[in-house]
C-alpha cells in the first residue's frame, strides 16, 4: 500500500473515532464532525490537484489566492452579520494585512518568489487573518449588546461615541489575539505547528523547518493584530450613529 | 427656564410630550409604565433621536449643541445605575478634569474615603445609585435627570437619596425624575407633571 493511502486511511480512522465518541457522549456533534471531516477529505484532495496545476501555470496562483480570500471573507463575514456589507469589510480586513505581509516576505527574500512558496504563505496568513476577524466580529457584536449600558454611561459623561466604544474594541482585540499570542508563546514547548511538522515530514532539516515556522508565526502576530484592528474600526464606524450615539448591530 | 421640552415625538412612544423644569426645582414626571418617561429623558440628552419637537436648555435648542457638551450640561442617571469597570475612584474621576476633586465627589455620594479603592461593580444597589449620581455631578451639570432613582432600593436608602436630591435643588440644580413611588413624588418633588 502506498504511503499516501496509508496516511489517508489512518486519518479517516481517527475521524471515525471522533464521530463515534461524540455520538456515544451524546454531544450532538457527530453530524458536524462527519461533515467537517468529509469536507476536509474532498477539499484537500481537490486542492492537491489544483496545486499541481498552479505549479505548472503560475498565473493561476493569483486566482487561487483570490478564492482563498473570498472564502475567508464569507466565513468570517457570517460573524458580523449585523454590519451592512459585512463580508466586504471582512475581505478588506483580511486581505490588506495578509497580502501586505506576503508581499513583504517575498520581496525581502524570506521565501522564493514562486507559486510553491507564495501560495502556502498567503494561505497561512489569510487563515490567521480570518480567525482574528471572526473573533473580533463576534466579540464586538456581543459587546455592543452586553456593554450597551456601559457605553451609554460613558456617552452620558461626555465621551464621544468613538471614545465610549474604545474599551469594547480593546476587549474584542484582546480576545482575537489571545490564540495567536498563546500559540507563539508555547511553540516548541506545548505544540509543534503545522508548517514545522510538514517540513520535517517532507524531509527538511530541523533548523530550516524551525526558521520557516518562526517567520510564519511572527508574521501571523502582525497580520492578526492588523486584521482585528481593521475589522474593529469598520464595526466602530457602523455602530456610531449621528449625534454621538452608538447603535446595536444585532 | 433651565429645561424646556415641547411637542416631543419619538416614534410611537412619545406623541407631543412636554416638560419644563426651572433652576432649583424638582419635577416628578409621572405616567403609566411604557408611556415613554425614560424615552423622554433619553431624548433630552440625545441618546434617542427626536422625530419632532424641540428641547431647549437655557433657551438654546439642544439640536444645535455638540452632544458631548449637552451631556456635560445635562446629567442623566439611568434606571439601573451602571458602574464602569474599576474602582469607585475610577468611576468618580472618569469625568473629572482634576483627580484632586475625588474627595468632594466621594462626599457628594455620601461615601467615606475607604470606598475609593473598592470595586464599583461589587457595591450594593444603594451605593451604586449614589456613585452614579455623584459621577453625573462631577461634570457640574445645570440639569440632572434621574430615571426611577429609588428603583430596587429600600426605604432608608431611598430617603437618603431624596434628601440629597433636595439639597442639590436647593443649591440651584434643575432636577427632573421619574418615579412610580407616590412617596417620592409627593416627598421629593416641588411639582408633578403627568406625561
Amino acid at each position: 500500500m502506498s504511503d499516501v493511502l496509508v496516511q489517508g486511511l489512518a486519518g479517516i480512522a481517527l475521524a471515525v473515532v471522533a464521530v463515534a465518541l461524540a455520538w456515544r457522549l451524546g454531544l450532538g456533534l457527530s453530524k458536524e464532525l462527519a461533515l467537517a471531516a468529509t469536507r476536509a477529505v474532498v477539499q484537500l484532495t481537490a486542492v492537491g490537484a489544483v496545486i499541481v496545476a498552479i505549479f505548472e501555470i503560475p498565473a493561476l496562483a493569483f486566482a487561487f489566492v483570490a478564492v482563498m480570500l473570498t472564502t475567508a471573507a464569507f466565513t468570517a463575514g457570517r460573524r458580523i452579520g449585523g454590519i451592512p456589507n459585512g463580508r466586504v469589510w471582512a475581505f478588506v480586513a483580511i486581505a490588506t494585512p495578509a497580502l501586505t505581509a506576503t508581499g513583504f516576505l517575498l520581496a525581502v527574500g524570506a521565501f522564493d518568489f514562486t507559486p510553491r512558496a507564495a501560495v502556502p504563505t498567503a494561505g497561512i496568513l489569510i487563515g490567521g487573518g480570518m480567525a482574528a476577524v471572526s473573533l473580533t466580529g463576534r466579540r464586538m457584536t456581543e459587546e455592543l449588546e452586553s456593554a450597551h449600558a456601559e457605553i451609554e454611561a460613558r456617552l452620558c459623561l461626555g465621551d464621544s461615541a468613538r471614545d465610549a466604544l474604545r474599551p469594547s474594541i480593546r476587549r474584542a482585540i484582546h480576545t482575537a489575539l489571545t490564540p495567536a499570542i498563546d500559540q507563539t508563546r508555547s511553540v516548541g514547548l506545548v505544540t509543534l505547528p503545522g508548517a514545522f511538522v510538514g517540513l520535517l515530514l517532507g524531509g527538511a532539516k530541523p533548523a530550516e523547518a524551525a526558521s520557516t515556522q518562526l517567520v510564519v508565526l511572527l508574521s501571523l502576530l502582525a497580520v492578526e493584530l492588523a486584521a482585528a484592528a481593521l475589522l474593529a474600526t469598520f464595526v466602530q464606524r457602523a455602530a456610531v450613529a449621528p449625534g454621538e450615539r452608538v447603535r446595536r448591530l444585532s | 427656564m433651565a429645561l424646556e421640552c415641547a411637542e416631543l415625538v419619538v416614534g410611537d412612544v412619545l406623541r407631543g410630550a412636554a416638560l419644563r423644569v426651572q433652576r432649583g426645582e424638582v419635577v416628578a414626571l409621572t405616567a403609566p409604565s411604557g408611556a415613554g418617561k425614560s424615552t423622554l429623558l433619553r431624548a433630552v440628552v440625545r441618546l434617542v433621536p427626536l422625530d419632532g419637537g424641540v428641547v431647549r436648555l437655557d433657551g438654546t435648542d439642544v439640536a444645535t449643541l455638540d452632544p458631548r457638551v449637552l451631556r456635560r450640561r445635562v446629567g442623566f442617571v439611568a434606571q439601573r445605575p451602571v458602574m464602569l469597570p474599576g474602582t469607585v475612584a475610577d468611576n468618580l474621576t472618569y469625568a473629572l478634569d482634576e483627580p484632586a476633586d475625588l474627595a468632594a465627589a466621594l462626599d457628594a455620594a455620601g461615601l467615606d474615603a475607604s470606598f475609593a479603592d473598592r470595586d464599583a461593580t461589587r457595591l450594593s444597589g444603594g451605593e451604586q445609585a449614589r456613585v452614579a449620581i455623584a459621577r453625573a455631578l462631577t461634570r457640574k451639570p445645570e440639569v440632572l435627570l434621574l430615571d426611577e432613582p429609588t428603583s430596587g432600593l429600600d426605604a432608608p436608602l431611598a430617603e437618603a437619596i431624596g434628601r440629597h436630591v433636595r439639597e442639590l435643588a436647593a443649591a440651584g440644580l434643575a432636577i427632573c425624575l421619574t418615579s412610580h413611588d407616590r412617596a417620592v413624588v409627593t416627598g421629593w418633588a416641588d411639582r408633578e407633571q403627568r406625561l
